[in-house]
């Protein structure tokens, strides 16, 4: 093993590597974090110490004086904190040091190495893990500088590459295109047509962004009273849509039918009182709920599943191709924070 | 007229080159690193090119004395600083992204257009209004006006764009990086308000000045002048009533504002024949 930069050890348990039952063994709520602190800081030889904590990964960063034991000693406080096998834990875990624990960091933060490639919410937890650290007392000078300075370095890979631009799930990308069309959504109605699980979820995305008027229409008055109590809204029925339809700027539809609930000569009916208003028609049915020809009337958007499947596809690929771009940033960011540290007489001290 | 050693043709040429490098670093950006050029930036550049031309123009100004609205060139020059003035000082409360983009596009075309003629550019070289400063603020007004309706035909474009990609579910190009089209629509009707109120404001005053003096301003400027303002004021009729759709909206702006436009031919017909009149009026006097 060599011990190389080994002031700066990472140990890492993550989905890349472990199944979701293994990770859970690692798994801490903020009480435990805190006890796992107070173990690692029993030993003299751990100076500084960060513990990340997600679904996903359990990531221990510390600063040791004792490089070439500090992983050993490390991995004895998390035996006795968790009463697993060194053996399997070493098994569990990947490590890192030195610049590497510092390019891991910056990955992780900017989402390089989420499942969902991208994702914005995990450089939220690596805030709060950080501030909870700092509360603590357990970050020092080299903790702080390598996260102040990795953040910086997270920033300028969201802000120069698409690494997370485009939504990349169907219920993102219709409220993405809904706001597109409408902007802000605290002044749209939204109108569901069934009470399957995808347009709950799209309603679930819609209400998160602001969107607060809702109505569920089903066959069954009774599904929708039910609906209603579930997901907030007003029940309505399928059958008198032509009546309401105006009230409403999106309709999202997922319910089983045998001929389409809208085409354009229905919806042309309900075109002069819009009075011009935008119609944003979310076909989730199979077979589809909506009438291709919903599409020739002037304000009337549709998109059926494959089109949003394909938009969140498209945004999926532009991810994918922006991971490289990135973790060039993440190694030259990396080396010059490693270089700063050095600098600063916070490693290399052996 | 020579300022810090430059002509006035020459630093209205410097802004040019200004505003095409804007508009250039702005269309890279999105379309080639797709990333949103910041606001800010574009602004500050913007701003940089119209400093620039405001020094061509100021130069224009010294030598007659009043607003340089002498020749076709002035007329298009004064028109695009209206534009960008309105971007500057107004823009940034629309928040449109690309909006700074657009505009320096707008004024790149027509600059270099206004620059590229040089029989567009032949001086009076007289005081153009004579003794009436409300004259030339009626036609300073009107070319604000057409400033702001420039601009209007901007964000209608903007709005044919989106909606183009909304319906064909084309989500490249500047798609990601344009407003919502209600946010579109919601500033269309604000910059069509303000210019026609600054228009009916102009022609208030130039219809005053009309009225004393019926054989200063010749018929088909006055028609031109009186179908632009017509034309605007239907439309803005239109879309109040929810008359026409908001495409039919965007497609008109454009429509009218290319027919404003066309418009100036007359205007500048006649500005050179009240520029002769003046200069008539001027000499008889010292006489």
């Amino acid at each position: 093993m060599s011990f190389h930069h080994g002031e700066l050890l990472l140990i890492t348990v993550n989905h890349e590597t472990v199944s979701m039952e293994d990770r859970e063994r690692y798994s801490l709520d903020e009480r435990q974090i805190q006890s796992l602190y107070q173990r690692l800081h029993q030993s003299p030889d751990i100076e500084e110490s960060l513990i990340l904590n997600t679904c996903n990964r359990f990531e221990l960063y510390t600063k040791t004086s004792d490089p070439r034991n500090g992983i050993s000693i490390v991995y004895q406080a998390l035996h006795d904190f968790y009463k697993i096998d060194t053996e399997e834990i070493e098994a569990h875990a990947s490590t890192r040091y030195g610049p590497a624990a510092i390019k891991h960091l910056i990955e992780v933060s900017a989402g390089l190495r989420s499942q969902i490639t991208g994702e914005a919410e995990i450089f939220g937890q690596v805030k709060e893990a950080y501030a909870l650290c700092q509360n603590l007392g357990y970050s020092g000078k080299l903790i702080n500088r390598m996260v102040q300075k990795g953040f910086q370095a997270v920033k300028l890979i969201r802000n120069s590459t698409p690494i997370g631009e485009g939504q990349i799930n169907i219920s993102n990308v219709a409220v993405d295109l809904s706001m597109k069309i409408f902007g802000a959504l605290h002044n749209t109605s939204v109108l569901i047509i069934g009470t399957g699980e995808i347009g709950e979820k799209t309603a679930k995305a819609l209400r998160s962004r602001g969107a607060t008027d809702f109505g569920i229409a089903s066959h069954s008055t009774e599904r929708a009273e039910i609906a209603t109590h579930k997901w907030g809204g007003s029940p309505r029925n399928l059958e008198d849509i032509l009546s309401y339809l105006n009230e409403y700027d999106i309709v999202i539809s997922s319910t089983d039918t045998d001929r389409p609930i809208l085409d354009a000569q229905n919806l042309s009916e309900t075109v002069g009182v819009r009075k011009n208003r935008a119609l944003f028609l979310i076909d989730l049915g199979m077979p589809r709920n909506f009438d291709p020809s919903c599409e020739e009337m002037e304000d009337v958007y549709l998109y059926n599943l494959d089109d949003l499947a394909e938009i969140a596809e498209t945004n999926l690929k532009e991810r994918k191709a922006a991971i490289k771009r990135s973790e060039e940033i993440a190694d030259q960011k990396s080396i010059s924070i490693w270089e700063m540290l050095e600098n600063r007489g916070l490693v290399n001290f052996q | 007229m020579i300022l810090l050693e430059l002509e006035d043709r020459q630093w209205i040429f410097l802004a040019t080159v200004v505003f095409a490098a804007t508009t250039g670093l702005a269309t890279y950006a999105a379309l080639k690193l797709r990333r949103k050029s910041s606001r800010a930036y574009t602004l500050a550049l913007v701003s940089f090119g119209w400093i620039l031309q405001t020094i061509g123009l100021y130069g224009r100004g010294l030598q007659y004395g009043g607003c340089p609205l002498s020749n076709r060139f002035e007329l298009v020059q004064f028109m695009v600083w209206s534009a960008i003035a309105l971007y500057i000082f107004v823009g940034p409360a629309f928040r449109v992204s690309l909006l700074g983009m657009f505009t320096s596009a707008f004024a790149t075309i027509f600059s270099i257009l206004s620059l590229s003629f040089d029989s567009w550019d032949t001086t009076a070289g007289a005081p153009l209004f004579g003794d009436s400063p409300w004259i030339e603020t009626h036609a300073a007004l009107a070319l604000f006006s057409y400033g702001t309706f420039g601009i209007l035909a901007l964000t209608s474009g903007m709005y044919l764009l989106q909606s183009r990609s909304l319906k064909q579910k084309k989500m490249g190009g500047f798609f990601p990086f344009l407003p919502s089209l209600f946010d579109l629509t919601s500033i269309n009707l604000r910059l069509l308000l303000i210019g026609y109120l600054i228009l009916s404001i102009s022609l208030a005053i130039g219809g005053v000045y009309w009225t004393r003096e019926t054989v200063s301003v010749d018929v088909p400027k006055l028609s031109a002048t009186i179908a632009v303002w017509l034309a605007y004021g239907v439309l803005l009729l239109l879309r109040f009533r929810h008359f026409i759709s908001y495409k039919q909206f965007s497609w008109a702006c454009i429509g009218v504002f290319a027919a404003a436009l066309l418009s100036l031919g007359p205007v500048d017909n006649s500005t050179n024949e009240e520029a002769s009149l003046n200069q008539y009026i001027t000499l008889s006097a010292r006489r």
